[in-house]
């Protein structure tokens, strides 16, 4: 195991200084770091170009520069790495800690997103293999996987924010989606119900009435100008919630799971109201406290109730304290979501193109957190696009896998019910392969998403590499470079040893 | 209801800023609770403009709502001079004496009184005369000789090597110290444009010594003191704080650093987001803003910021203008989006080269300098201007014209006279026959011509291919030279003619000075006539701007009559604002570009009051 990590760190390092080298020559090569100054007629031009070339230090040819480079990166075993200084004399460390810190808050929820989503699709897909659902789904996940991101990320600002919010003008659902949405809602729950004919069409009357209802309702309340969902709404989610987490856990038959999961939406409902008298004094510490309080209480109730199945109880339990709580908070931002649309710094557009948050934007945690949601949302759902499709399709592909071993048709013969098959034997040998990809996809996290920040105005990792670049300014670049690579290398490593911890037939030597 | 409480509350607390900014007043014209947002392309770093670091658009626009001056460029490239900030007046002309006076009444946002310690301090870091050790830098870019350059005097300024270095007595302080006086070592005919307060030089030195707990005043005597007895010692630590000091990307806790002598003041900055300025409520000298908040976002991406203005996040932008821009910006008119189409400051111009044994170049027909201007007249005569700027400038600039002067930009004070006189119109159209005749008088044939340009530069790619689809029917083979390094190839002799742009950032008459006399820095042609360098050697010394003008004819009627080259036409610009939140926007070509009459901008519809 130690030789096996020493050899590939080594290895490593090798491909690293290689790259670097490369990379550093490509980036110096790539232009001219004067043209803008050749082009000045400022009176003093000839100091001016002096000075980049001394701060630059353009005399020494890029073959031998990155020496003097790779010295300042090697300091970082002595703890005083000196990646450089940028064009502007600004310290690349600190551009470097500001992009990442941007980036992850991009592109950490859009990643985890994709993952949960692809994932759950995948899994649907697999088990309703060759249905119309399953063809729409491998249809449009294609079709995701091959649009150009910033034509997505434009399209989206045109109709997900400038579109909708035109339409928050005067929010009323129009008539055609009244009649289409609850016909694509049909097409989708009878794709993933399946089953016999009667059992169709009871789905499909079930949807097709539920969504019709819920927009008729949303127009009529006007929903979209003051949205709330109230303890009603609310409790009415969290039971279903709680059934659903119930059946994918322990299955209703376990009526000790089924009531401790309606236990904590209980508890939810009864705190509904105090919630709301301590919200404005939450911050996003607290409110993160809560949270691990909903789960530790929920636990707790399903320990207590668990009887002599504690264990996947206390499981289910927490689970759905945990959506239960969600469901509150969820509630609190719609109730920010009135004072945040009409303040003088929204007017009336709360959907933004560009950038993190709103200028100057002062409020509670609530407000805050419902300005990051609006700015957050697009990018998100752009760089979700793409990911989402890759997972889609591997999980698909792998649980089918699975599910034609040996093993599955033993479990199925020894008379375990599908949801222990698919759930417990199947979903979890299918997600091995899974972990390389996800492996994969962290180390890209840190390299940001270069189109997508552009687009919309982000400045991370992405934005500090193109600029640079385009400046040929050698330095940042390659403080991406380092950032980059390195991570991609050590998750590479990371991806190997998890493979070979969950998978006992990988030996990592 | 308690939901409609909390409601409230949230409200009130969201809006809090509005209603505490709403009780303040402002300064006299200033709307209580007006804000409004502008985007532009890099975001704030530093808040002294003039250090080579800091010396960017990004940051001169901010300073320059922050910050008060002597004068300022309008829309018409007019210098127009700012009396109620201050006044300067030229003394004497020989030597050149200029007196700068900043009025009484005039503070600095922490209230001191903007004085001759503030110009003093002007004068000895944008001089770069106390500079007595000057920094090395490694690899990184980072200083390697930090020890040396924390014990001498440097101060890192953008402006080393220009005018104001030729002030080398130190200034003498008059009017109760709000006056300096200086004197340059030999004449200057641009001083008018070279001198400008920036840092606050008490907050400067406050910082410098900050165990001293110096107050203003005392501050100021020290610096006084310091640079009239060229005090190494203490200017040194001055040096360092005048450079790096005002360096910032974040607000920083330290709000002396934003310390502002105009109308506005910085009062909230997220790298790389925005930054917002307050108006400064005792702001008197110059005209009354209307606005009270004005926040610049950061949008580096021009069709990210057109989608901004039309989603309301901001009220006006001035991307870098292409035909897809000016779509995307025309099919919002409907919703009250005004697109202005302008041009730039910076001009493309065809240069061909007469030292490099080419087919401009006197040496290739035996010396005979007649005949290579009959080749060069031929050659300029079959270039397509009026076609370049139809097919390449007008679908981004409808208004754009074909730029007939090598020394004043179109629309700048002077430039019709200067087009008329010139001779340009030799060059009007193209004239086949006419460039054929020239060549059959000169006895030459199939004339080979490398031309220079960038490659990456589609623009450029299709100018060449005009230019050569033209001049090959007068027998011109115009051969494809472009290059990725082109910046550092010109003046090589590579080539026989280049085209590119000069980036103008001021109406300086002698700045034209560099490229054409047969010395300057910006010659890469070879270029040289007598009469063009004696006029440049007058204009340094011509103080009179009919007399300047006079003489720039007489450099341009040379330049035009011996086929120096054409120039072809401004950069296409564009700006565009959002008719229902604001007015007054007028974009200008110089620096500040469309900031420069923010006093003008009023928000337009409803303003939250508190």
């Amino acid at each position: 195991m130690l030789n096996f990590l020493i050899r590939r760190l080594g290895a490593s390092a090798l491909v690293l200084f290689a790259a670097t080298y490369f990379m550093y020559l490509l980036t110096a090569y790539s232009g001219d770091p004067l043209e803008d100054l050749r082009t000045s007629t400022a009176r003093n031009k000839a100091e001016l170009i002096q000075h980049r070339i001394d701060i630059m230090q353009l005399n020494v040819p890029p073959y031998l520069r990155y020496f003097l480079w790779l010295g300042g990166v090697l300091k970082v075993f002595i703890g005083q790495i000196d990646l450089g200084k940028n064009i502007n004399g600004q310290d690349v460390v600190s551009l470097l800690a500001s992009a990442m810190g941007t980036t992850l808050q991009l592109v950490t929820m859009a990643t985890l997103l994709a993952i949960l989503l692809g994932v759950i699709t995948g899994i649907s897909t697999a088990l309703r293999q060759y249905s119309a659902f399953d063809y729409t789904v491998t249809f449009a996940s294609f079709l995701f996987f091959s649009l150009p991101v910033f034509w997505v990320a434009v399209l989206l600002k045109q109709y997900l924010a400038i579109g909708f919010n035109d339409f928050l003008a005067a929010p009323s659902i129009p008539l055609w989606l009244i009649i289409v949405l609850p016909i694509v809602s049909v097409v989708i729950w009878v794709g993933i119900v399946g089953g016999d004919k009667r059992r169709k069409l009871i789905v499909a009357s079930i949807s097709f009435g539920a969504t019709l209802a819920s927009m008729l309702i949303l127009n009529l309340t006007n929903w979209f100008a003051s949205p709330s969902l109230g303890p009603i709404v609310g409790g009415l989610l969290g039971v279903s919630l709680a059934l659903f987490t119930t059946m994918v856990s322990t299955g209703l038959a376990n009526k000790r799971a089924r009531n401790a999961a309606l236990v904590t939406v209980g508890i939810g409902l009864v705190l509904w109201y105090p919630f709301q008298l301590i919200s404005m004094q939450l911050t996003g510490i607290l409110v993160a406290l809560l949270a691990v309080l909903t789960g530790v209480v929920g636990y707790f109730v399903g320990w207590f109730m668990g009887g002599e199945d504690k264990g996947p109880v206390a499981r289910t339990a927490m689970i759905s304290a945990i959506l239960m709580g969600g469901i509150i908070a969820v509630d609190r931002f719609m109730q920010a979501w009135k004072p945040y649309f009409e303040s003088n710094y929204i007017s009336g557009r709360p959907f933004a193109t560009v950038g993190a948050s709103t200028p100057n934007l002062l409020g509670s945690f609530w407000v805050l957190g419902v300005d990051q949601f609006t700015h957050i949302l697009l990018p998100t759902m752009a760089l979700m696009l793409i990911g989402f499709a890759g997972y889609t399709r591997y999980s698909r592909a792998s649980l089918l896998e699975v599910m034609n071993q040996d093993f599955i048709r033993t479990a199925r013969a020894k008379g375990l019910n599908e949801r222990t098959v698919v759930m417990r034997h199947a979903f979890r040998n299918a997600m091995i392969p899974l972990t390389t990809l996800v492996a994969f996809d962290f180390a890209g996290i840190i390299g940001g998403a270069v189109i997508t920040e552009r687009v919309f105005g982000w400045s991370g990792m992405g934005s500090l590499f193109v600029t640079s670049l385009a400046h040929v300014d050698v330095n940042p670049v390659m403080g991406f470079f380092i950032v980059t690579g390195t991570t991609a290398v050590i998750f590479n490593l990371v991806a190997d040893l998890v493979y070979s911890l969950l998978d006992p037939r990988i030996r990592v030597s | 209801m308690k939901f409609k409480r909390f409601a409230a509350v949230v409200a009130t607390v969201a809006t809090s800023a509005l209603v505490l900014t709403g009780c303040a007043g402002g300064a006299k014209d200033v709307v209580a609770g007006s804000s409004i947002t502008v985007g532009w392309n890099q975001g704030f770093y530093s808040a002294n403009g003039a250090t080579s670091n800091g010396n960017a658009t990004a940051n001169n626009n901010i300073l320059y709502l922050a910050n008060s001056g002597f004068n300022h460029y309008n829309d018409k490239q007019e210098l127009v001079k700012d009396t109620q900030f201050g006044s300067y007046q030229l003394v004497s002309k020989d030597p050149l004496t200029v007196k700068y006076t900043v009025n009484s009444g005039v503070t600095w946002s922490d209230g001191a009184a903007v004085d001759a310690a503030d110009m003093l301090l002007a004068w000895a870091a944008n001089s770069c005369n106390f500079n007595n050790v000057s920094p090395e830098y490694d690899a990184d870019g980072n200083v390697s000789n930090q020890a040396a350059l924390d014990a001498g005097v440097f101060f890192d300024s953008v402006n080393c090597g220009s005018d104001t270095s030729l002030v080398t007595k130190t200034p003498e302080i008059s009017d109760g110290g709000r006056s300096i006086t200086l004197v340059y070592d030999k004449p200057v005919v641009d001083w008018e444009l070279d001198f400008a307060i920036g840092v606050s030089a008490a907050v400067t030195v406050q910082h410098a010594f900050p165990n001293d707990k110096l107050d203003a005043a005392a501050a100021k005597a020290k610096l006084i003191k310091a640079i009239q007895e060229k005090d190494n010692a203490t200017l040194a630590p001055i040096a360092k704080f005048w450079s790096t000091g005002y360096d910032f990307e974040n607000m920083p806790t330290d709000k002396t650093l934003v310390t502002s002598n105009g109308a506005y003041v910085i009062s909230d900055l997220v790298k790389d987001q925005y930054v917002t300025l307050t108006a400064r409520k005792e702001y008197a000298w110059g005209p009354s803003p209307k606005i009270e908040k004005i926040t610049v976002r950061t949008i580096p991406d021009p069709l990210t910021a057109v989608q901004a203005l039309q989603n309301g996040e901001v009220a006006a932008i001035s991307p870098q203008a292409t035909a897809d821009i000016l779509t995307a910006l025309n099919a919002i008119a409907s919703k009250g989006i005004k697109t202005l189409s302008t041009s730039d400051a910076t001009y493309e111009h065809i240069d061909l080269v007469m030292n490099n044994g080419g087919p401009f170049d006197p040496k290739t027909y035996g010396g005979d300098a007649d005949k290579a201007k009959a080749v060069r007249q031929a050659f300029l005569k079959t270039i397509p201007r009026s076609e370049i700027v139809d097919k390449l400038i007008k679908p981004i600039n409808p208004n754009a014209a074909v730029d007939n002067s090598q020394t004043i930009l179109p629309g700048a004070p002077g430039y019709d006279a200067m087009a008329k006189a010139n001779g340009s119109d030799a060059y009007a159209s193209v004239d086949i026959a006419g460039a054929k005749a020239l060549l059959a008088t000169a006895g030459v044939s199939s004339v080979k011509v490398k031309f220079l340009f960038g490659c990456a530069n589609t623009r450029r790619q299709n100018e060449y291919a005009l230019i050569q689809a033209s001049a090959a029917q007068a027998g011109f083979d115009v051969v494809n030279s472009c290059s990725d390094t082109w910046g550092s190839d010109l003046g090589s002799g590579v080539y026989d003619a280049s085209v590119f742009g000069w980036q103008s950032t001021s109406t300086a008459v002698s700045a034209s000075k560099a490229t054409f006399a047969s010395d300057g820095g910006n010659n890469f042609t070879g270029y040289a006539n007598a009469t063009v360098d004696a006029d440049y050697n007058a204009l340094s010394t011509e103080f009179d701007s009919a007399k300047q003008l006079a003489l720039l004819t007489d450099v341009e009627k040379q330049l035009w009559s011996d086929a120096y080259g054409v120039t072809v036409f401004q950069f296409p610009g564009v700006t565009a604002y959002d008719g229902k939140k604001i007015s007054g926007i007028v974009p200008a070509p110089l620096a500040p570009m469309f900031f420069w009459n923010f006093w003008d901008w009023k928000q337009e519809g409803a303003i939250v009051k508190g």
